[in-house]
């Protein structure tokens, strides 16, 4: 009985000391892949079926496509008459015209993104922290769509690329708590001026690509 | 005539296990089953329910308010509110026949009676609450995000009820070892 009393004892303290330790070591429960949105699904259908040379796909892609609309509906934020560049060089079997074009709509979207987040930081109303974790988000979004442009902007403008993806990682610097992080406390000011150097760097891969599609269209 | 090998009694034969621990055993994995079924049937439903919650509370998920970042985030809680789901389906059918097992070979092997006895009662808690913390992480991922709602489930449900399974475990481990040297 003696012998059952200190099972048990011995028993409770290991329950204790793994229920007080157990918080501690985090639970695996599947790793999370972020996935493509309408946009950027259709973006990549539209450059494999111009990278494999099926232009009339690549075409009706397009027409009909979630990249279109989009373009459309930012019109006013685009170079003029984008979207008929895009449907004329794959029309035109240019593949080079069409790709500057298309990294051009993205380059435009990740600069959008980056303007939002100048100003979402800018906002007073809210705490310190909620806004650079905010720009944090802005960033993840700003780098899903600039990673598929990436190696079209690096092959045509290898100094605004490299560019960009320093802005990017000073940005993520500033915008992660924890010893990465140049600051000890979240500073909305030092992230702007992140945001502000993406935005500009982002603003000479668009003029840089304008050039490109008005020169071939 | 030589003896018959297979109608030789065994040297120990298995002690079925308290009624109260088995029907607890098929009780999880009859939940199991129907959260299975649920999952299935109610897909659409239960994304729809989460992410309407998940709308309401931006603050927790960290919402700006803007498409290209917020789909991102709620697809992500959304991936991982059905994972829990899916997990609590698989544990509780997994830890249904853990309990059956194990409170067999603890009630078969076990000589004291309060050893047996605690053995028995923390095999059968755990290994039902242990699941069941999956369950309550899909629940509270659409009011306090993922993180949170996984840290509230490890305090309540993973780290106690997964903790008593594994101690009855090794006491179990311990008792069967002792009974072999002892042999």
């Amino acid at each position: 009985m003696a012998r059952d009393t200190r099972a048990f004892g011995v028993a409770a303290a290991a329950l204790i000391v793994l229920f007080t330790a157990t918080p501690g070591w985090p639970h695996h429960v599947g790793t999370y892949t972020a996935r493509d949105n309408a946009i950027s699904a259709n973006f990549k259908q539209i450059k494999f079926s111009i990278q494999a040379g099926k232009f009339d796909v690549a075409r009706s892609l397009f027409e009909d496509g979630a990249l279109r609309k989009e373009m459309l509906a930012r019109a006013g934020r685009l170079p003029p008459g984008l979207p008929d560049t895009v449907a004329n060089a794959i029309r035109a079997r240019d593949s080079k015209t069409a790709e500057a074009a298309l990294a051009l709509f993205f380059s435009a979207l990740a600069r959008d993104l980056a303007r939002e987040a100048d100003a979402r930081l800018a906002d007073p109303g809210t705490g310190a922290d909620a806004r650079v974790a905010a720009g944090g988000k802005f960033l993840e979004a700003i780098w899903r769509y600039w990673n598929l442009i990436d190696f079209a902007v690096s092959e045509r403008d290898p100094k605004a690329a490299v560019a960009m993806r320093l802005a990017f990682e000073e940005a993520e610097t500033e915008s992660q708590p924890g010893p990465r992080r140049v600051a000890t406390a979240a500073d909305p000011a030092r992230l702007r001026a992140s945001f502000a150097r993406v935005a500009r760097t982002l603003s000479d891969v668009i003029e840089s690509l304008s050039a490109v599609t008005r020169r071939n269209s | 005539m030589p003896a018959d090998r297979t109608t030789e009694p065994a040297p120990t034969t298995w002690t079925l296990p308290p009624l109260g621990a088995l029907l607890v055993a098929i009780v999880l994995i009859a939940c199991a089953e129907i959260g299975g079924a649920a999952m299935v049937r109610f897909k659409i439903d239960l994304a729809r329910w989460a992410r309407s919650t998940m709308l309401r509370h931006p603050a927790v998920h960290g919402l700006v308010g803007v498409r290209d970042v917020d789909e991102q985030v709620l697809d992500e809680a959304l991936v991982k509110f059905d994972a829990g789901l899916r997990l609590f389906h698989m544990h509780a059918e997994g830890m249904g026949l853990v309990i059956i097992g194990t409170t067999m070979v603890a009630v078969t092997l076990t000589a004291s009676p309060v050893s047996r006895r605690v053995i028995v009662l923390l095999l059968t808690i755990g290994g039902a609450g242990y699941p069941l913390g999956y369950l309550a992480w899909s629940a509270l991922i659409p009011y306090h995000g993922i993180e949170r709602g996984k840290t509230l489930a490890e305090w309540f449900c993973w780290g106690p009820f997964g903790g008593a399974t594994i101690v009855a475990m090794w006491w179990l481990t311990a008792v069967v070892a002792a009974r072999m040297v002892r042999r």
